[in-house]
Formats: C-alpha cells, structure tokens, sequence
C-alpha cells in the first residue's frame, strides 16, 4: 500500500511482475489502447497539440517542453528518428531504471505515439551499456510488441511503420548528452556536437531527431488517453504532472518515489525516504542530481519541489535525484567525489571541461591532504567561473555548477579540512556542522 | 639574424636525425581496412556483426554492438577481434580501437572471467562503498585471470548503495563481508547473492514504512 | 553553397565588414583585420567542430559567448571580441590549454613559429597559477618513420585527426580513451603510414607532431622560405622551401586553391634528400666516368651530334621545363635539321588528336573537380600518378556529394567511393572508351551502368590517364567521341583533366616537343615517334639521342629493345639529376637541375603556366640547363638568343602563339592558365575535325573461363613509390616497393597460390620475381605488376601491346 504522499500514476501497478509483459501491460492498464486509438482515429497535428497542452517537461534533465520540442522538427518526407534517451548516469538518478525494468510496455507505446507526434519512421532507445538487465527486459517486450503488431510494418494496417531499435551503451555519461548520443548512435565516439544546428532540424544521420527521456515519453501514453488537463491536475502550473524522484544517501528508505510535482521537499526526503539515519542530522542536499548545486538543509527544505522553486533557489530540478548529505559528511570530500566523476566522464573535446575537470579535482585533492591554502579555494572558485558557459556542452557546467556552489556554501568547513588534514587528522572525523547549516535541527 | 648573443648556431653543428642520414625503417605493417581473406573471422562473428550493421540505416551504427560481441567472443578487445570486426564493417581497425577505448565497459586490454565493478560515487561513498571495494579487492586476491574487481562511477543504483554490478547483474546494499560470500560463489558457479539482487527488490514506497526520524518528522 | 552569394555587413570591434553571407564569423573579421586566435579552427578540414573555444566572441543578442570559428555571419551582425567577457573566456581557454602543457619550448622544434606561443603571448593571462602535477608520456615516440609525436605537447584540437578522417581517409589516425587521458595514436600502435601523411605536420599548432627530417636542423630565425612548384609527379603542387645555408631543409605547402589546395604528397615534402644524393649528377662526364670541363663538355656534344649528320639525330624528354624544352626542340629541328622528337614514353595520338584534346572548351579546371556532379575516373589511379587530386576527389564527394565513377584495369584507392566501377582487360581500353560512348547514346552495353549514373549529371569533370595509351589501343582517338557524346565542350565547369606520366607533358607537348607538332602544335615536317626512334637506333637509321631527363631503360615498356637501342646508337647524350641505368649507358652525361635550383615555368595539366623559382643553391659544377641548350645550339652554328630564364621565357612565348600575351607578372606566385588568355586563339583547329576515329583493336577478354591456358593477361601501374624518390632518398626509403603480383582469388586457387608466395612471373619477353598479392576487386584471367621497381621491373615483360605471362615458384620447381 503506498504511503499518502505518493501519487502513482507512471508507477501505477508498477508493485506487479504481471505488468512487464504485454498481456499484464494490457489486463492492468488497457496498455496499447490508446496507440491504437492515436493511430487510428488521430492526426499528428492533434497528438502534438495534447502534448503542448500538457505542459510535460522532459524529465531528463533540460526541463524543456516535450510537446514544443516535437513541434519543431520540420515536416516533409525526409527519414525522421526518434531517440529515446535511457542513458541516466548522472549520479543520484536511477528512476529511468525502475520504469524500464517495471513497465517497458509503458515506454514503447509512448515511443510508438511519440512517432507519431514527429512523424519518425525509425526509433531507438539508447540505453546504459551497464543496465543490461533493463536491456533484455525491453528486448523481450520489444519483440512482444512486434509479434502483436504495435511496431514494423504497417502498423495497426494504418499504413504507418515503425521500427524500434534496443541500442546498448558501453559505458560513458556523456553518451546522456543528446549530442554525443546521436554521436554514439551512429557509431562513434560519444562526443557532443555544435549547436546548432539541433537535433530536431539535423540530428541522427543528419536528418530531423526528437530526443526524450525514458520518463518523459513514459507520460505520453496517458497524457494522450486522458488528455491535458487530466496531466495537469497534478503538479504545479509551470511543472505539470507527476515525477518519480529518486532519492539516496544519507536517508533511511532510499528508493523512488512518485510524487505530484510541487510537495514539499521535506515530505520527500522525510516523509517518503525517512528522513536521516538515527542519530545522524541533515547538511545538505542536491535537490536534481550530482550536477544541481546544493541547497543546505536550511535553504532548500521547505522549498516546494518543482522546476520552478528549485531555479529560483539558485539550484535546479534536474533529473529529480535528490542525494542527501547528513552530518557525518565532509563536504569538500564530497566536492572531490563530485568532480572527480565529471573528470572520469569528461569526453575530453573541448578544452575548458576536459583541463578544467582535471585540474580542479586536482586542486581538491589537494585540499583534503591538507596540502592546500586558502588561496587554493579561491583559485578553485575562480577556476569554476572559468568553465561555466565556456564549454561545448554543459558537462564542464554540471561540475563547475555543485562544486562552487560546495565552495561558496561551506567555506569555514573547507578550511578546517585542510587544517584538519594538514594537522595529520582524518578530515573525515567531520567538523562541526557550519552555522549555516544548523537551521535543519532547529 | 640570430637575436641570440654570440655566433648563432650553424647548420652544421646541428644533430641530424637518422631518418635523414641512413633513413628509419617500419616498426610493423600499418594498418588499413583489412581484407576479409586476410583475417580469418570465425563465421559466428561474421554472421553476427553483419545482421548487427543491418539493424541501422548506416552500417557504422553498428560499431558499439560489434565491438560488444568481439568481447563476448575474446574476453576482451583483442586486436586480432578488432581486425575481424573491422574486415566485416569494411572501416579501419583504429577506428574501432579508437571507438572501443571511449568507453568503460569495453577492455582493449586482458580482464578477469567475471567483472565486478563497485559503485564509488557519491551515495554510495556515503553508505561505504570505498570500503565494499576494499572488500572485494582482498576477496579476489592475485586471481586476475577470473576476477576483474574495480571501482566504478554510478551505477544507477544509489537506492541499494552500496551496490555492486557482479557479471552485468546488480546486488546490494551489500556489507563488506558479503564480498567474499560472492567471490565463493562465483567460483563454485552458485547463485550469486539471492537475497541482494536488484530484481528481486519490490518498489521502495511498498517496504515497510521507516519511522521517519522525529527531528524532522515532527515539524 | 549557392553559386552567387549575397554580401553583407556586420560590425567587428567598431569596424563595418563587408563579407559573403554565411561566412564564419571568424574569416571574416580577419578580413576586416581582426585577428580571432584559433586553435581547432582550420577550414581546409571541413566543417568546424568548436572543440578549443579559443575563438570565443560576444554577439549582440545573445547572452553566451559564441565560438566564432563555428558562427556564420548574419546582416547587421555586431560582434566585440576584447570585452572584459571575451578577454575573460580568452584567457580562461589559454590557462586550460596550459595545464597539461610541458612548456618546454627551449627543447621544441616548433618554437618561434609556434601558434600555442603566439596565442599564449598575444591572448593569455601572463601568469600560470598551475602548480599541479601534468600528464606524462614517452616522448618523443615515432607515429611513422617520418614524424614523431610528442604527446605531451597534443592540445587535442582534432586536426590531425580531422586530416586522417576527412582529408586522406585513411582513418589510421583516431583518439584514443577519453577525457584527459585522451591521445592521439594508432591502431595497436602501428605505424601511421599514407602517402599524404606529413600534412599533420604542417596543421598541428604545436610541437606535437614533428618531422624527423628536420629536427633541430635550423631555428626559425635563420631561416628563409621560397615559393616553388614540385615536379615530382604531374600535381604540380605549390610548396615552399625551408632554405638554410643555401640548402632545403623542409617543404612546407603554399595553399594554391586552384592547383593542390593546401596539401602536399609525402614525395614532394621528404623528396628533396635525394637532391644531395651520392648518385647526384654534379658535372658533365664522359662515359668513362672523367669528369669534364663545362667549354669541353659542350664542345664534345657539339662534336658528336654533329658527326651524326644531318636528320640523323633524335631526342627523347621527359622532366623538362618548358623553357628547356623549347630550346630542346630548335636545337634539334633548328640547329639539326632533325625532326625526331619525343615526350612520351610510348605511340601516342597524332596531332590532330592532341589538338581535339586541347580545346579550351573541353577543359576542366582542378577546381571544377570541387563541383563536380560526376567524375570519371578513366584509365588512372589518381593516388599513384597525381597524388592531390586523389584527395580533391574524396573532397568532391564528401563536401559536394559529387558522383564517382571509376573505369580502370586495376582497382583503384577511390573505388570504395564509387557508385559505379568498370573493370576493362588491359589491352580493351579504347574499346570499352568506344562502349561507354555508345552507352550514353542509349544503347545496353557493358558500360550502361556507368553511363545511367553519367548521364543524370550535367557538370561531369573526366579524369584520364595518358596512360591509356600504354596498350597501344589508341584509346585517346576515343576519348573525343566520350567528351563529346557527354557534351563537355557545351557545359561550364565540366570537361576533360590529363594525368600524364610525366610531370609537365603539357609543357612539353605546347613547346613542340612532338614528331609531329612544332611550338604551339603547328604543323611541321614530321618526325620519327618514341618506339620509331627506338627501332631506327638500333637499325642504324638514326645515329645519336639526346635523352634530356628521362631513364628508357627504367620507364618505358620493353627494356630488352631499349638496352639494345642504346647500344647501338653511336653517340648517346643523357641529361640526368641522377645516375642511372640509361646515364651508365651514355656517351656522355650532363646534370640536371632540381626543381629547388631551376628556373623555369611548367604547365600543369589543366593549362595553368606556374613558375618553378630557385630557392637552393645548385651544387657547383651544375649550372643552368637553359644556359646548357643554348650554348649547345650555338656551339651547332644556330643562334637562340637565349643566355637567361627572361629571354628564355620570351622565346618560349613568342614560340608557342597561345602563350604569347603571357607576361611573367602574370604568372606571379600562383599562375596563369592559358585558355583565360588573349592569345588563346591562336590554338591550331585539327584539320579532321571532330570524332577521330580509330582502327577498332583486337578484343582480349578477360573473363575466366576462355582464359587460355597459357596465362594470365597482364596489366601494368606505376606505383607511386617506385623509382629514386625512394631509392636515393634516405628519409623515404622505407617505402620502397616490393614487386607484388596482384590476381584475384579465383586465379590464386586454380594456380594454388597464397599470397606471401614468392613466385617468378615471364612473358616471351622476359620474367621477374614477385611476392603474391590475392586482391579483392580484381576480375579473373588477369593480374598486376608494378613498372619501375629496381631488379623486378614490368617494363622487361612487355613489348608494347598487352602480353600474357606465367607464373611458376622458383623453389617449388628447384624442390
Ligand atoms: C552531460 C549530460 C548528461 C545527460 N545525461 C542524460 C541522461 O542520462 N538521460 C537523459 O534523459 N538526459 C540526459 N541529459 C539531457 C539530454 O541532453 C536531453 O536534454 C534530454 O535527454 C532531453 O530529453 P527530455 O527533454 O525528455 O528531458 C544529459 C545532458 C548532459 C549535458
Ligand atoms: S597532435 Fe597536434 S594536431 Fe593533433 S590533436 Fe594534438 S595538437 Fe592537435
Ligand atoms: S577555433 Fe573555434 S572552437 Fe576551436
């Protein structure tokens, strides 16, 4: 029985083994009815429309509007593709996993009217090279779907085809980048690519692309059953719907938890995850993924938790990933996990992500030896400012974002690391919490 | 003129290197598309990596998914199955090593039998996965040939940090002892950690409610 | 691109910039004088791929700097590239690229002409706040014989890369890992080997890719460049010397739009060791080796060719500029009254058919080749016998979606671009030239599928091979019909582009040297041919040869009448740069100048005059050649008014009508095609007119099954690494060629060979060892060898038409 706080609409039966093949797809949520329905008795046009009415943001990070992005690709009879992005890498994100190994169905039949929506012949999910699992998953129900007729040729006999490709990754974050994705695809390395032109005018093999993320063409299938205004009595006016939200670390039920945009925080990190370990209090957290700049505890948990309460608060949405950070944390050592992952993913083609990455952790490393000065801090600081918007894609910004904002936040905690570690004491035996943070045990 | 002080250098005085004097010679045959006829792929690979180049529109598409099976193959990318590869995609073998070495789950050098990677990212650092790494690192021992134990960045699970990917396959949250309980089992070709495996897990909302600590409970 | 583009204006820093629409922003400021520092940036590579973000710039309008490397330009435009913003951004990037950067400038070659150290010194902070360990390699280790890679060094701006990817295509150059870690190498760390591969030398902005040939041999500031052509193969490239103490110490390119683009081969960049070469012809000698004094040496040749009398002397040229040519050919019809004069190496067309091929209006630029909707590729393998225009191929269809066509005997390194390819036996060229005509007239034939892609291009560029000729079917009489029937002459940017064997056959030819065609192809008394002069030397009809840079007995087919030919001649003049099989046979042997000493004008084979310039000195005891032919015609009683490369050059223009109005400021640094000139007019018209049609040759066929027993139809190439380049060239010797005898699978079933196998291949004429080679793409009943190569040369097994040979194993037979 889930708990009052969670509104399960994506992860509705999701408890079900039933549900991940085709027949339990159909039996629990009359899944395929409404691709049937979309393909039979809908234009592209009225599909597109639903979808911009919803107001359902990509859920993958960017927060942008799924219905526009689709309403730009260019018309015409020019092979079109469709990506559906299943890379989630960034750390603090594994919701993407649970609704693919749970219900795949809900997926292809959201890539199914999503196709139909950018009018794209051909699809692929490019998912992590690590979820192998989830892979064969969607590989079995992929199969389901084309025996039963929802993909191939002729569709539905309305004269529509689809062709729907399981593309596995072999390891890289940036391959999540939409980009270096398509990069990817086509069977290079995953770097990122000049924008523009974007995707959706030249994307995969150069021809017009919509990108979205496994949850957000997980939505489609029901914001196009039960219309827009069905989506949006969930959520907020500007975050519609609702959002499975990862939450991990320092908590007691870590897990996903699907939630109508716009609850308090608190009731996620408390309410659903239970709160800190006993004894233990809360720092800080990153409220959208290791690329969100974090919000103390005083800061951010009382903030409704929606795109547009978490921008305003200096921070960011993201992916819906909180990690919480309790007590026992040292925050500069996490700051150095933070940038030693963008370092290991940094693709490596543009100069201020790949030195910038580098040289920071380097810095950082520094830093908890106790081998560095004040002076360093700023240097660091400096260093950050020196790669945010200068980088080809936002991979450099996804560091420079947390790590100065860890900087800037818990200066005093820093210093007494480095002192700490200079003095030949473990800097883990953490500090005493720094006055801003003690507004979370008030 | 030399803006040095003193005679500037003369030619003369200058080293020249051999590939002037008596001219270098090859260190191995360079490496171009090679022919089919000159590489003796085994047929499954062929047959295998050709019904991969036809799932795409362009048969560079299919570089990941080759070089995936080259590794299923050979343990790891070897160069002899990056050649193999090659000759059937018809494209140069250092584009694929070049493609190969990009990503991390694909070795262009020899690893042990069964690949456990630990996650050391964030949430699980907090929930002690240095120290599960630690663990599996000492419960694998010198056995390279059938462990390839490494420390890895998130894996996507953080809800069951700290976790591990035994052999593509996630488990957790693990304790540190449970590392040798595996490694046994993956000697003697036993179940891996029934009870931790990700796919056995139900959704965390339907666990049993935790009392959510009172601090901010109350509030 | 659209053909006519629209100008616009954008404002740079306060300057108003006119500029094309759609330019990128940073070419244009440069127009406008504003330097944007780049490192990535390189728009011979293709599309930018905004990796350095050293180019980063403030546009109006838009809050994030944008890279101007990657941004086209808009009307009304305005840009500031020195804000506080910009300088920010710009010195950020400097600090990044210097993190993992050894600075180790005292020790690097590439110090002083550096762009890391320009941009650093010109655009960055002035300080280094990196106390951090920097990443290491080994260095400097060999990428290939020729260039070592200081990885180290490698910023990663992708260009090396980017040439091997989009450029050569070779693809043997890639990054390797990811990240910082990332580096530029190889497969399995193999050598990085491609005839155009020193051409990353010259992109890399750093010290990181370096030529062994000229490491540490000179610093920047003792350095001078001069301009010049390379005559090493028929590309005519423009290049530009590194001079040191007189002597050329590097070849660098000079981007010529119209003739190599901006890149050079391998042998025109680490040719030039071969020009201080032991085997260096350094003074005039007798046969018996005594050196000679220049006032006898000339005396001597006056006296012997005067002794052969009257009519009774001929001359063979081959690496001639045009000036020397021209004087060769009055010294022979002028001061010998003999009409015996040759510039190829076997029959060629007769006048009038050489005339049809040289109208203007069925000549393609090297540029049309960029627009190109189709080319054809006809009886060549551009990569071995004009190396450039392999690339400008490659570039045509990458960038322009040009259609390839290829019609050869042997597979060439374009057919994996090609939509279409026709595989013809040696020996049926002029009939499958005959077949393709008739194709596109709609009939089926076996060249319909090339015809279908043909016919559906309007701008078609015909790449053909003088060597055509080579099989004696008299293939080039077709070739008008061919250009006509695809209406050439009619369209704009289409037409026919020569590759010749020789580097400035043109040259030769329009000089008159021809036996059948004086200056400017005029009509004139005619003259025996090459394999006439060969047969009348050794019958004793002809008496002496002026061989001026050519080795007969090293590149023309059937060696065996050639070696006795010169025998028997009785006086035997050879100019060579170097000493061969043909000058140990000579009477008497003059030197020649190389293409960094001489003075000179070429032809290029698209008709564009470019001047060949002296940059190095000439070893003493070799003086001008012109200076040489004049001497010697006057020494001959005839007077050429000729004693310097000016009066020579106005003979030459004076001599040949359609170079007339050519001046030599005209030719300036980049050159001057005849047919956009006044006086191009003055071509001669055939007298037969349009559609010379030829004897149809006797068909051999190279299918399979009515193969005869007797063997295998052999055809013949010229690979690009044969001959002294590599044989007396230390830096290039490594890529001396092995002769391989290329068959297909099938033939190497029946006749169970591998490759690897060592094997002796004869024909009637005579037989030489070869390594198997089983080649894809090769039809059966047919197989390949190499002319030219030393010990193992093709030439001996021919006789002219096409022959078949034998293949037997030496130590089978012996086992
Ligand atoms: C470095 C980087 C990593 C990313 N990783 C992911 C990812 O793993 N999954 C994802 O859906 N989007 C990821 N994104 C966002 C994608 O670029 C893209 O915005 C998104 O897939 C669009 O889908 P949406 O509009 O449905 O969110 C990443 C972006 C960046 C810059
Ligand atoms: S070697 Fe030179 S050209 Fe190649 S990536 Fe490095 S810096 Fe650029
Ligand atoms: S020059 Fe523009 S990004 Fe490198």
């Amino acid at each position: 029985m889930p708990h009052e706080l969670e509104t399960r609409v994506l992860l509705e039966h999701a408890e079900d083994p039933r549900l991940r093949t085709l027949d339990g797809y159909k039996d629990l949520v009359s899944g395929y009815a409404t691709q049937e329905r979309a393909y039979k008795d809908m234009e592209q046009d009225e599909v597109l429309k639903e979808l911009e009415d919803s107001g359902l943001r990509g859920r993958g990070g960017a927060g942008f509007s799924m219905g526009k992005k689709a309403s730009f690709l260019p018309r015409g009879g020019m092979s079109k593709y469709l990506c559906c992005n299943a890379d989630e890498s960034e750390p603090g994100a594994f919701k993407d996993r649970e609704l693919m190994q749970r219900n795949p169905h809900q997926l292809i039949e959201g890539i199914a009217i999503a196709a139909l929506a950018a009018d794209a012949g051909h699809a692929f999910i490019f998912i992590r090279g690590e979820y192998e699992e989830q892979a064969d998953i969607l590989d079995a129900a992929v199969a389901e779907a084309y025996e039963a007729g929802y993909l191939g040729t002729n569709i539905l006999d309305c004269h529509r085809d689809l062709e729907l490709v399981v593309h596995r990754g072999a390891g890289a974050y940036i391959c999540g980048e939409e980009t270096a994705l398509l990069d990817a695809l086509e069977g290079k390395r995953g770097n990122p690519r000049l924008k523009p032109p974007f995707p959706a005018v030249q994307g995969l093999y150069g021809g017009p692309t919509l990108i979205n993320n496994v949850e957000t063409l997980s939505n489609v299938p029901r914001i196009v059953s039960k219309g827009a205004e069905w989506f949006r009595q969930y959520g907020t006016e500007q975050s519609p719907g609702t959002k499975v939200v990862s939450v991990s670390g320092g908590v007691r039920r870590p897990g996903n938890y699907e939630v109508s945009l716009g609850i308090p925080t608190r009731d996620l990190i408390y309410g659903l995850a239970g709160g800190p370990l006993p004894g233990r209090e809360i720092k800080a957290f990153y409220p959208g993924g290791s690329s969100s700049p974090v919000l103390t505890a005083a800061e951010g948990m009382d903030l409704p938790y929606s795109f547009e309460a978490m921008a305003e608060a200096g921070s960011m949405l993201g992916s819906g990933s909180i990690i919480v950070a309790d007590d026992t944390v040292s925050i500069p050592h996490m700051a150095l996990r933070t940038a030693r992952f963008y370092h290991h993913e940094s693709c490596g083609k543009c100069a201020p992500c790949r030195e910038g990455t580098n040289w920071t952790v380097k810095m950082l490393e520094r830093v908890v030896r106790g081998e560095a000065t004040p002076m360093d801090l700023d240097i660091i600081s400096s260093v950050q400012e020196n790669i945010m918007g200068h980088c080809l894609c936002v991979l450099g910004d996804s560091m420079a974002m947390p790590v100065a904002a860890m900087v800037r936040k818990f200066r005093p905690e820093f210093e007494q690391v480095m002192a700490a570690a200079a003095g030949g004491i473990d800097p883990h035996v953490v500090v005493d919490a720094p006055p801003e943070t003690l507004g979370a045990t008030v | 003129m030399s803006p040095v002080d003193g005679p500037g250098v003369s030619s003369r005085d200058l080293p020249v290197d051999r590939a002037v004097t008596e001219g270098r010679a090859l260190s191995a045959d360079p490496e171009q598309i090679p022919q089919l006829a000159d590489v003796d792929c085994p047929s499954e690979l062929q047959a295998r990596v050709e019904e991969l180049m036809g799932r795409y529109p362009d048969r560079k598409s299919a570089s990941i998914p080759a070089l995936w099976a080259v590794q299923e193959r050979y343990g790891w990318c070897t160069p002899e199955g990056i050649r193999q590869a090659a000759a059937v995609m018809r494209v140069t073998p250092a584009y694929l090593e070049s493609v190969a070495s990009f990503y991390d789950l694909l070795h262009t050098e020899p690893v042990g039998t069964h690949r456990i990677e630990v996650c050391t990212n964030i949430s699980c650092w907090m929930r002690g996965g240095d120290e599960l790494l630690d663990a599996f690192r000492a419960a694998a021992g010198e056995d390279e040939d059938d462990f390839f134990v490494t420390g890895f960045e998130c894996l996507g699970a953080c809800d069951i940090a700290p976790m591990a990917s035994i052999d593509q396959r996630y488990y957790g949250p693990l304790e540190a002892a449970e590392a040798g309980v595996a490694i046994e089992q993956l000697r003697a070709g036993a179940e891996v950690l029934p009870a931790k495996a990700l796919a056995k897990r139900g959704l965390a909302g339907d666990s049993p409610a935790p009392g959510a600590s009172s601090i901010g409970g109350a509030i | 691109m659209s053909d006519e583009q629209r100008t616009v204006t954008i404002t740079v820093d306060g300057r108003e910039i006119e500029c094309p629409e759609g330019q990128m922003l940073h070419d244009a400021a440069r127009e406008g004088d504003v330097e944007i520092p780049v490192f990535c940036y390189e728009p011979k590579l293709g599309d930018p791929v905004g990796a350095c973000r050293m180019c980063l710039v403030e546009i109006e309008g838009i809050p994030k700097l944008q890279t101007s490397c990657s941004t086209p330009v808009r009307d009304g435009m305005v840009v500031h590239t020195r804000t506080e913003q910009v300088k920010h951004a710009q010195n950020a990037v400097v600090e990044f690229l210097l993190v993992n950067h050894p600075l180790d400038c005292p020790v690097c070659d590439k110090g002083g002409e550096c762009p890391l150290q320009d941009v650093t010194t010109g655009w960055g902070p002035g300080k280094s706040r990196v106390i951090d360990e920097k990443r290491h390699f080994e260095k400097p280790i060999e990428l290939s014989p020729l260039v070592a890679i200081d990885r180290e060094r490698c910023i990663l701006c992708y260009r090396c890369v980017r040439f091997s990817q989009e450029i050569s295509e070779d693809a043997q150059l890639q990054l390797l890992e990811r990240g910082d870690r990332t580096f530029v190498g190889t497969f399995d760390e193999r050598p990085y080997v491609s005839p155009f591969h020193g051409n990353i030398t010259d992109i890399c902005p750093v010290g990181a890719l370096t030529n062994y040939t000229y490491r540490f041999r000179a610093r920047p500031w003792d350095i001078e460049q001069g301009g010049t052509v390379c005559t090493l193969c028929p590309s005519q490239c423009n290049v530009s010397l590194t001079i040191r103490d007189e002597k050329v110490k590097r070849v660098l390119t000079r981007d010529n739009h119209d003739v190599d683009d901006g890149w050079i081969c391998d042998k025109g960049r680490y040719g030039f060791e071969m020009f201080e070469a032991e085997e260096r012809v350094t003074g005039p000698r007798t046969k018996g080796g005594d050196a000679l004094e220049w006032g006898a040496a000339v005396e001597k040749a006056a006296a012997g060719l005067r002794a052969a009398g009257a009519g009774k002397v001929a001359a063979i040229v081959g690496d001639a500029s045009n000036e020397e040519a021209f004087l060769l050919q009055e010294l022979l019809r002028g001061a010998l009254a003999s009409p015996h004069l040759d510039s190829r190496a076997y029959e060629g067309p007769d006048r009038d058919v050489v005339l049809e091929l040289t109208q203007p209006e069925l000549a393609a630029k090297v540029k049309d080749i960029d627009s190109a909707d189709a080319i054809l590729v006809l009886g060549a393998d551009p990569l071995h016998s004009s190396p450039i225009l392999d690339l400008r191929v490659r570039k045509a269809i990458r960038r322009h979606g040009a259609r390839l066509v290829v019609a050869t005997e042997r597979p060439t390194a374009l057919d994996g671009g090609a939509e279409a390819i026709a595989r013809y036996a040696p020996g049926e060229t002029s009939h499958f030239i005959g077949e393709l005509t008739k194709a596109l007239g709609g009939e089926e034939t076996v060249a319909t599928p090339l015809a279908e892609t043909l016919r559906e291009a309007r701008k078609v560029v015909v790449l053909w091979g003088q060597r055509i000729d080579h099989d004696s079917s008299f293939a080039s009489t077709r070739l008008v019909e061919l250009a006509k029937r695809l209406e050439l002459d009619a369209t704009e940017g289409a037409g026919l582009l020569e590759i010749p064997d020789f580097t400035n056959a043109r040259g030769l030819r329009e000089a008159g040297v021809l036996p059948d065609a004086g200056p400017g192809l005029t009509e004139t008394a005619s003259g025996r041919s090459v394999n006439e002069i060969r047969a009348a030397l050794e019958s004793g009809e002809l008496d002496a040869v002026v061989l001026f840079g050519v080795d007969p007995l090293r590149d023309f087919p059937d060696t065996k009448a050639w070696d006795a030919a010169l025998t028997a001649a009785n006086f035997v003049v050879s100019f060579s740069m170097h000493e061969t099989a043909t000058t140990a046979k000579s009477d008497l042997v003059f030197p020649l100048e190389t293409h960094a000493e001489k003075d000179g004008t070429a032809t290029h084979p698209d008709g564009r005059l470019q001047r060949i310039r002296p940059a190095a000195s000439r070893p003493e005891g070799v003086r001008p050649n012109i200076q040489v032919l004049a001497e010697l015609a006057s020494a001959l009683g005839h007077d050429t008014g000729v004693n310097s490369q000016p009066t020579a050059f106005a003979a030459l223009t004076n001599g040949v009508a359609f170079y007339n109005a050519i001046t030599d400021d005209q030719l300036g640094g980049l050159g001057f095609r005849w047919q956009d000139g006044p006086s191009a007019t003055a071509l001669p018209s055939s007298s037969t007119g349009a559609g010379v049609s030829s004897p149809d040759t006797q068909r051999f066929s190279a299918s399979g099954e009515d193969t005869p027993a007797t063997g295998l139809l052999l055809g013949t190439y010229r690979d690009i690494w044969t001959g002294p380049v590599t044989e007396l060239n230390p830096p290039l010797r490594f890529l001396q060629p092995k002769q391989r005898l290329e068959l297909s699978e099938g033939d190497a079933g029946r006749l169970n060979l591998r490759s690897g196998y060592e094997v002796r291949v004869s024909s009637d004429h005579g037989s030489v060892d070869a390594i198997v080679q089983v080649k894809e793409r090769i039809p059966d009943g047919v197989c390949f060898l190499s002319e030219g190569i030393a010990g193992a040369n093709a030439n001996a097994l021919l006789n002219g038409g096409p022959v078949r040979v034998t293949v037997s194993q030496p130590e089978r037979i012996e086992a």
